[in-house]
């Protein structure tokens, strides 16, 4: 440290969550993360990270818990994308169970976890305009979002934790009405993510910021398991609803969008796309909806799992999410192993950051998609006067540090 | 889990002389079974066959098996073009878990072999960034617990 102060001027400590008191948002990272960013000038010579502020021990707990108990607690890893969670979990255990659930339920967890893509993605664009100092633009995208949690709360019960999926099924089906209802709000709100998206495309303080930072190239991404958008925007067309097929993704005809420039303007370009996918996605179920039943009788569960084991992904808004599950026979899991997309997306593309300007650092971050109750708080260490002042990321992003 | 002896998939035929084994995970996973030595041996091979951006490393998955003195470790690498995942497993025994570290190769396994270290012990020889509460609060590990293993009383 005593070379490293001789040779830098400033060091800046992002400390990237933490987590997450109301279910982690961050999938991935079960907990805060601190990532260290050197700088000498205004560019970045080192970057490290940190972990372990908030490490809850779910898999742990997993062990503890029954197998049905560990739904509820693996749809509260991240708050944002909990339905894919569930999904994934469950699936494992249908795999071991050798059950498969009815096509009705398969079309309805898609249509979940297709809405959550979408908030997802309105989330982080919207923070990706709040960062480069477009507040309006994060305003107008937030109420926009409501949109379409009301639209998962119509379908689930609830805005924001479903609880929606369950072994052999879902929890509630959709009937005439509610679909009527979810159609008006694609049909309100596909407009609304057009003009964003244009917006983004054509809007000179966005490509100012975005366009040519951070660019990762297809043998960086797939070296360092980069998962998801991020993946996709340098070109490597990694996309789990291809790979794995799962629920109804199999006959919902979709697309995987990928673009080959890699920097902060792609990744967001493509998660507009999605959206657009997305969009079709749910219309196509609505319209597609096999009839049949889509809530199984939770008292005929078999309570005792056999021996086996299952590795089940699912493609999160953030990336790939990988779920392995083991049984030893009995009433709880052996093992759970979780692995979130951001696990590999934030703590992999740390020595990206160098070379870059320091206030590009959130801009990049953020077209990570990480945990942005993460990037709340930064420390500013002037190594020279021995000072340390905190700021806010977005103080930090307009060079007002 | 299927343990009958399968025929040798095609994925895995770039690394047919290091298998001891193949097994099948649900949903369609192919297994290999290696000695510990010969995982980077394999996953060298495996990418000099699909190319850099042909195939992916995407999980580690360690687990405690203390009934039979040993720990588990799963490599799960996604092969892009053969649409196919792949799955390289191999034990160490539980009371001194080393196996060489695939940092070098696959840069993606860095969160994957800390956090296993950090939760089971394992210690991945060659890669500089292991250490303790990586994951774990401080006053576990400074109690030498790994929490992940089944006797940790955790």
């Amino acid at each position: 440290m005593t070379e490293e102060v001789s040779k830098v001027d400033k060091v800046v400590e992002i400390p990237m969550t933490v987590e997450i008191p109301v279910g982690p948002q961050h999938p991935a990272v079960h907990e805060p993360i601190l990532i260290k960013v050197y700088a000498e000038g205004e560019y970045v010579v080192k970057a490290e990270a940190y972990t372990g502020y908030n490490h809850r021990g779910i898999e742990k707990l997993a062990e503890k818990k029954t197998f049905y108990q560990d739904i509820f607690l693996c749809g509260r890893v991240c708050g944002i994308c909990n339905a894919v969670h569930a999904d994934c979990y469950v699936r494992a255990l249908e795999h071991i169970l050798n059950k498969e659930p009815p096509p009705r339920a398969k079309y309805l967890r898609t249509l979940v976890m297709e809405l959550e893509r979408l908030h997802s993605h309105m989330l982080i664009l919207a923070v990706t305009a709040e960062i480069v100092g477009f507040d309006t633009l994060f305003m107008h995208m937030m109420r926009d979002r409501e949109l379409i949690m009301k639209a998962k709360e119509i379908v689930t019960g609830n805005r924001v934790l479903a609880d929606y999926i369950m072994v052999g099924g879902v929890r509630r089906d959709l009937n005439s009405e509610k679909m009527d209802k979810l159609k008006k709000i694609l049909t309100k709100v596909e407009p609304r993510i057009r003009y964003y998206w244009r917006v983004f495309e054509e809007d000179v303080t966005l490509n100012k910021r975005l366009v040519e930072v951070g660019r990762l190239t297809p043998a960086q991404v797939t070296s360092h398991g980069l998962l998801g958008p991020v993946a996709r925007a340098s070109g490597v067309a990694t996309d789990s609803r291809y790979h794995d097929a799962y629920d109804a993704y199999a006959e919902v005809p979709f697309r995987i969008v990928t673009r080959k420039e890699g920097d902060c303007m792609a990744r967001s370009l493509v998660r507009f796309e999605e959206m657009q996918v997305s969009l079709e996605i749910c219309r196509y179920i609505l319209n597609h909806l096999p009839e049949g039943e889509a809530v199984p009788d939770e008292r005929r569960l078999p309570r005792r799992f056999p021996e086996g084991e299952a590795f089940t992904t699912v493609e999160a808004p953030r990336g790939e999410l990988t779920y392995y599950v083991m049984s030893k026979g009995g009433v709880n899991p052996y093992r759970v192993k979780i692995r979130t997309p951001s696990y590999n997306n934030i703590i992999n593309t740390v020595p990206f950051y160098v070379g870059h300007m320091v206030a590009d650092v959130p801009a990049i971050l953020a077209s990570y998609d990480p945990c942005i109750s993460c990037m709340e708080r930064v420390t500013v260490i002037d190594l020279r006067r021995g000072t340390r002042k905190k700021v806010s990321v977005r103080d930090l992003a307009r060079g007002e540090a | 889990m299927s343990s009958d002896p399968l025929e040798i998939p095609d994925v895995l035929k770039p690394i047919e002389n290091l298998l001891k084994g193949v097994t099948v995970m649900k949903p369609g996973r192919v297994v290999a079974l290696l000695e510990p030595g010969d995982v980077v041996k394999a996953y060298v091979a495996l990418k000099a066959r699909y190319g850099e951006t042909g195939l992916y490393f995407s999980t580690l998955v360690a687990t405690d098996l203390k009934d039979e003195g040993k720990i588990r470790i799963d490599y799960y690498i996604n092969v892009l073009e053969k649409n196919q995942y792949v799955v390289l497993r191999t034990y160490v025994p539980r009371d001194d878990p080393r196996i060489e570290s695939l940092l070098k190769e696959a840069p993606a396994a860095l969160p994957g072999e800390c956090e296993a270290y950090d939760l089971l012990g394992v210690v991945f020889e060659g890669n500089p960034h292991l250490r303790r509460a990586f994951f774990v609060p401080e006053e576990v590990a400074e109690k030498d617990i790994f929490p992940l293993r089944k006797d940790a009383g955790v």
